[in-house]
């Protein structure tokens, strides 16, 4: 190797500052000239010692005397080496890129800034943005930068590679060697240091113990950086391995939330600490920390399954004035009970094969569910039909108790039969020659099959024994048999034929005196016939008036006539117009004459505007309104020892009249039997909870009695499909065995209270309700 | 099921629906969670009849017909359980066969929710696109002039003072001639707003308090909570968390005498004392608890009887004038913590905010203004309340500094503003505008239970049923069954993480401007708009 050829450049001449743009040409030129040791004598100049690539591989040795300007060894080249035999000023090893820069002083602000290979000694403290934006190239060792003493503030910031090593030998804050807030923004490289900090960006680094091969690389290091500034004296202070930590960049995946308690080490040793057990509701609320699940199960459902079997009265027995239980007549027939189904009726209607199987309106099937949705209700007529062959059940002894009944018609019957029942005799009057009342005495036969009737009311003379007929009663009557029973019951119906107010009426015939003689058939109407009220007696009255031969009928009404169903249907086809409103002004010879002037002919005119009940018989403990016998809820009469159900309370369907018998019959059992009644009464079930899909729209005739039993939804009563069992999502519901019967239950700890159950359900028995109120 | 039976004139089809219910039978597995998650109960569990026809090729036979019937969710169209499209049941879908559309015109069911004649009443905010704020941008950018500084290097002092800052001159004097001076807190500049105990669940509210307390004591944020006017719960009370708590009264005085019994056992003051005069969800409407969220815990709070409907009143029953209430409330509030606390009004924005801005001028106890803006959200209101009343923040903020400028007294009277803020998200950029239009400090609400809690709720009318307790996150129930769905430390952990990255966003804001320590309140030369209107309205900068 050549010998080192020198030279001296001065950066002051004859008084004046050489400029830095002629000191750094000076320089460049020497080293051109092949000079590889360079003297020079500093005056502040910029950049001094950079940028010396010119000498290729061979090395070159710049010493710095005098004090040298900013960015010392700037864009260093890897030949050069810099010694700075002061201090240096800002920016020292700025950019550079391989260079060794040794200072024998303190270094200024932003030393080795932005260094990306080489290293920078300084033999004291530096200042403030040391070792900050520094790299590290993977095709060149990465830099290094000693520092003998201490750091200034904002130390490392933003740096990305490299090694800074702080001795902490006679630092500037003997309490704090790396200075204030280092470290931030920091993403690669390390710093080894020794000596005492006061904190660094716990985001972006971290503290490391010192491992064997960093102190390994630190103890050769050392030794070099001390005999290049002159003091390999301190190798031994400072090189006491216990002395030194590193502090590391975090990677990226670690900078996230880095350096913070975590928030549940927060709750345990801060927030709990200070608040007591629970926090800061643990005086009030007993909860564990922590989450529960959406979906949960056991308490922490917000719904449960409940099933309600029975609950709720299906809409055909809430539907029926007599209240007989439809939907349980049905299920008997779907387990094969025919039987049982038949006779169960007796013990609600002594009729059901009259009234149920021909006259009623069957209020049940208009309440049925499956209409309200375009599907055809159940006939339970064929099942009324069906109950002509029931069977009175065994009859208990009697109880000695007696009680009147005036009136055999529906009511009358109803009552009495529901006390024989229930074991006290009941003994009927009546003034016609037979029982039934309007059942037997008006209405058509076209109605009711004489057969039909005949055998109902045999069974019923089975059932009811003291029977007397052809009794008109007076007053005093009354009050005989007041103190001869225990009660009296009225039931003498609405028998008297409202009339008309207006000239010629006493021409006119009454309907119910029309009706009886076509029973009788004496009934001889005339070739024209007009009925002057369009309801469905005035409608029974087109039909017989048909059948005994009249051709032209005509029904008037005020307003839009109320018949309607079979009776309506009849007098249709038996060709009967009818018009309205119309107002009957008079009744002559020739006709009817109308308020308007005009004259409906007629031969025979049938008034047919109603029934009042003959009321003169009773005494005046029993007070009447409006023509009609007051009653409570009970049926009880304004005399305490009579009772009054029927037509003589309230003009209804026949139906009504059974029912009011019926309930009337259980007051007055309570009463003869001293107990209290039971008067709670269960309520409808609400339709919408019954699912109807299950069943076929295009079934609207029925073959048979089991053809409407299984389309029968079974409203409110289980059926014991097991479709929800099925169903459950949760496998929790199960079908458990009771003494009478069974019930399905949901397994509480597998339930999340979905309510799969209850909408699948065929009969909405299953309900879904909010979970108990917790809290 | 379909009714074959009349219409009424509230049957609607799932098309007027403002949600619908896209349920798809072949992912679906029926597991039942869906139906037993919906807050509402818009979907259940439905039967549907299935009629095939198959018919052999030939014309030889008749086709052949099957019923049959197969089971799905079927969405409901009562208004009463209308689809709120929280999207509950997407959530918990393991096949994700079910989720609600936005319908894709006009609904219907807003013609419907008056039945019985009750309004609507919902939870949420304004029904409403984004408001100006998040159309003014920070035009000054400085590089080489002021100088910029670096957010993410150098040191913020995020910081900003609420209670009556006397001028510097007149300090000494006031203390000799008055023997006292004002307290002032120094607080951050970002709020969390007043909230009650009772509209929020317990696990919300400490979780909210608990975010709170970390950020003071471990990353030294002194950000501070208003408690909402629901009580404070005693332990807090008792509490060294207290200070970072700003305890508000208002016309229902909820909870105001457990605090009163407290103050003997106080480790703490209170940062200082909200009176509540207006909110900006529901202006000039006060709150209603509903009977069934007052529950033993809510009782125990607020200390009333349990069971009970709480109404707080639209005005306080014994004030009648704004000198009223200064003179009253003011010093009533400021007497109970011994002229420590500092005591400020909270009003709805208004027309009239400058009169009472102008009143609390002449009062050397009036520590600030909070004015509430019409974004401003709720637990319950009438929609009407909520969408078409109020005044906008913007305005009344500006208008109330620069009548502060006119008077000098600008550094004196601290301007809280709230209300909408980070409706779109935008936290930091709709805070750092009104601090410059002249806020001192902005309240949010919503911001923090959307982003600390997972609310669903927004202004398309998404979910919006905070009041009816039965809220699908448990953030505004009283039920332990759905409020126990929240888990307060991970409340606490969102909150923390939305100061400091909204700390993070506000210093990028700021730097530019060379600010670092000292917030640039009413630094309006910073701010442009693209609407020539809006600039000459703000008196900020029309920049296109």
């Amino acid at each position: 190797m050549e010998p080192l050829r020198e030279i001296v450049i001065k950066g002051f001449e004859s008084g004046t500052r050489v400029e830095s743009r002629t000191l750094e040409e000076r320089v460049q030129d020497a080293v051109a000239k092949g000079y590889r040791r360079i003297r020079c004598e500093a005056r502040g100049q910029h950049g001094i010692g950079g940028r010396l690539w010119k000498a290729g591989d061979q090395k070159v040795l710049v010493e710095v005397s005098g004090p040298p300007g900013q960015r010392v060894g700037s864009m260093g080249s890897p030949n050069t080496t810099v010694v700075v035999l002061g201090p240096a000023s800002d920016d020292t090893g700025w950019l550079n890129a391989g260079a060794e820069i040794i200072v024998l002083g303190n270094a200024g602000n932003g030393t080795a800034n932005a260094m990306a290979q080489g290293k920078v000694m300084v033999a004291g403290n530096i200042g403030a943005r040391g070792m900050t934006m520094t790299k590290a190239n993977p095709r060149f060792a990465p830099p290094e930068l000693w520092i003998l003493g201490s750091a200034g503030d904002y130390f490392a910031e933003f740096m990305a590679g490299g090694t800074a090593v702080v001795c902490g030998h006679e630092p500037q804050d003997p309490s704090n060697v790396l200075g204030y807030r280092p470290c931030v923004g920091m993403v690669r490289g390390r710093i080894v240091f020794r000596g005492p900090h006061k904190g660094f960006s716990l985001v972006d680094a971290k503290l490391a113990p010192i491992d064997d091969a960093t102190y390994e690389w630190l103890a050769a290091g050392l030794r070099y950086f001390l005999d290049k500034i002159g003091r390999p004296e301190l190798f031994k202070k400072l090189s006491n391995r216990p002395d030194w930590r590193v502090l590391e960049a975090r990677a990226p995946h670690e900078k996230q939330g880095a350096g913070r308690r975590s928030m549940g080490r927060f709750y345990e040793e801060v927030w709990e600490k200070e608040l007591g057990k629970g926090a800061m509701l643990g005086d009030l609320l007993n909860v564990s920390r922590g989450a529960v699940p959406v979906i949960a199960t056991g308490e922490w459902r917000r719904f449960v399954p409940v099933w309600e079997n029975k609950a709720y009265m299906p809409p055909c027995e809430a539907g029926c004035p007599t209240g007989i239980p439809v939907r349980e007549r049905w299920r008997l027939i779907r387990e094969g009970r025919l039987d049982e189904a038949v006779d169960m009726a007796l013990a609600y209607t002594p009729f059901p094969a009259t009234v149920c199987g021909y006259l009623c309106p069957n209020l049940c099937m208009q309440g049925c569910t499956r209409p309200d949705f375009a599907m055809a209700p159940v006939d339970v007529t064929r099942l009324g039909k069906a109950s002509i062959q029931a069977k009175v059940p065994e009859l208990p002894p009697l109880s000695g108790k007696r009680v009147a009944v005036i009136g055999g018609g529906p009511a009358g019957v109803s009552i009495a039969w529901q006390l024989r029942m229930r074991g006290h005799e009941a003994v009927l009057f009546d003034m016609e020659a037979r029982l039934g009342g309007k059942i037997s005495g008006l209405i058509p036969e076209s109605r009711i099959p004489g057969d039909v009737l005949d055998a109902e009311l045999k069974r019923m003379r089975d059932v009811l024994p003291h029977i007397h007929l052809k009794q008109r009663l007076e007053k005093t009557d009354v009050q005989r048999l007041k103190s001869d029973y225990d009660y009296v019951v009225v039931a003498s119906g609405a028998g008297k034929s409202r009339t008309l107010n207006v000239p010629g009426a006493s021409l006119a015939v009454l309907a119910n005196d029309f009706l009886k003689s076509a029973k009788a058939g004496t009934l001889k109407p005339g070739a024209r016939v007009v009925i002057i009220g369009a309801g469905n007696v005035g409608c029974d009255v087109a039909a017989e008036a048909h059948r005994f031969g009249a051709k032209n009928i005509v029904l008037i009404d005020a307003q839009d006539p109320a018949s309607f169903g079979k009776e309506r249907k009849e007098a249709e086809a038996a060709g009967a117009k009818f018009l309205w409103p119309r107002f009957t002004k008079e009744i002559t010879q020739g006709g009817v004459v109308l308020s308007t002037g005009e004259t409906l002919p007629a031969d025979t005119v049938v008034i047919s505007i109603g029934d009042v009940p003959d009321t003169a018989y009773l005494p005046e403990s029993v007070e009447t309104g409006r023509g009609y016998v007051k009653v409570d809820a009970d049926y009880k009469t304004t005399d305490p020892r009579i009772f009054a159900v029927g037509d003589a309370v309230k003009p209804g369907l026949l139906t009504d009249a059974i029912g009011a018998g019926r309930k009337a019959a259980g007051v007055i059992a309570a009463l003869l039997e001293d107990r209290g009644r039971q008067t709670f009464q269960r309520k409808m079930i609400d339709k919408r909870r019954v699912t109807l899909e299950y069943f076929d729209p295009r079934v609207t005739e029925f073959e048979d009695i089991s053809a409407c039993a299984s389309q029968c939804a079974s409203c409110g009563a289980c059926r014991d499909c097991g479709i929800c069992e099925t169903v459950c999502p949760r496998g929790a519901i199960s079908r458990v065995a009771l003494k009478d019967g069974f019930e399905r239950r949901a397994d509480a700890d597998k339930c999340i209270g979905c309510g799969f159950c209850a909408g699948v359900c065929p009969c909405g028995i299953w309900d879904l309700v909010e979970n108990a109120p917790m809290g | 099921m379909q009714a074959d039976r009349p219409i009424a004139p509230s049957s609607l089809s799932v098309k007027d629906l403002p949600w619908q219910i896209a349920w798809n039978r072949d992912l679906c597995t029926l597991c039942g969670r869906c139906t037993a998650v919906c807050p509402v109960h818009a979907i259940e569990p439905g039967v549907f009849r299935k009629r095939s026809l198959t018919q052999a090729a030939g014309l030889l036979e008749k086709p052949r017909e099957e019923v049959s019937v197969f089971y799905g969710i079927r969405q409901k169209t009562d208004p009463a359980y209308a689809c709120v499209g929280c999207a509950m049941c997407n959530m918990v879908c393991p096949n994700g066969a079910i989720t609600p559309v936005k319908s894709d015109e006009a609904q219907k069911l807003v013609y419907h929710l008056n039945q019985g004649g009750q309004p609507r009443r919902r939870g949420g905010r304004r029904n409403a696109p984004p408001g100006i704020l998040d159309r003014i941008k920070f035009i000054r950018i400085s590089m080489l002039t002021d100088p910029a500084l670096d957010a993410g290097r150098h040191e913020f002092e995020m910081r900003t003072l609420l209670g009556r800052v006397l001028p510097p001159e007149d300090t000494l004097t006031h203390v000799r001639d008055n023997g006292w001076m004002p307290p002032v807190r120094e607080i951050y500049p970002l709020m969390i707003g007043s909230m009650s105990f009772g509209a929020l669940s317990p696990t919300m509210w400490e979780g909210l308090v608990m975010g709170v307390s970390y950020l003071n004591e471990e990353l030294g944020m002194p950000v501070r909570m208003c408690t909402g006017e629901g009580g404070c719960p005693p332990r807090l009370l008792r509490s060294r968390f207290l200070k970072y708590i700003i305890l508000q009264i208002a016309s229902g005085y909820f909870g105001w005498d457990e605090i009163i019994h407290a103050l003997p056992e106080m480790r703490e003051d209170p940062c200082a004392i909200e009176i509540k005069y207006g909110q900006g969800a529901k202006p000039g409407d006060g709150g209603l608890l509903m009977w069934h969220k007052v529950n033993r815990l809510i009782a125990a709070i607020r200390g009333v009887p349990q069971g009970v409907s709480l109404p707080s009143p639209p005005t306080h029953q014994t004030k009648y004038s704004i000198e009223e209430s200064v003179a009253k409330m003011i010093q009533s509030m400021y007497m109970a913590w011994g002229f420590r606390v500092p005591v400020y009004p909270k009003i709805s924005g208004t027309s009239t905010a400058l009169a009472v801005l102008n009143n609390l001028t002449r009062n050397p106890f009036a520590g600030g203004l909070a004015i509430d803006g019409e974004d401003g959200g709720t637990g319950a209101a009438y929609n009407v309340s909520m969408d078409h009343m109020g005044h906008p923040i913007a305005t009344n903020i500006r208008d109330a500094y620069l009548t502060l400028a006119r008077l000098g007294k600008q550094n004196e009277l601290p301007l809280i503003a709230g209300g909408g803020i980070g409706k779109t998200g935008n936290l930091a950029a709709n805070a750092a505008s009104l601090i410059m239009l002249g806020a001192s400090a902005v309240q949010i609400g919503k911001y923090a239970m959307q982003a600390g809690a997972g609310c669903l709720g927004s202004e398309g009318d998404r979910c919006n049923i905070c009041n009816i307790g039965r809220c699908p996150k448990g953030i505004t129930s009283q039920d332990p069954r759905l409020y126990r769905r929240l888990d307060p430390e991970k409340v606490a952990e969102r909150i923390v993480d939305i100061f400091v990255s909204f700390d993070q966003e506000l210093k990028k804001i700021v730097a530019p401007l060379g600010r670092s320590t000292s917030l640039p309140i009413g630094m309006a030369d910073a701010l442009g708009i693209d609407d020539y209107h809006a600039s000459e309205r703000l008196n900020i900068r029309y920049v296109v």
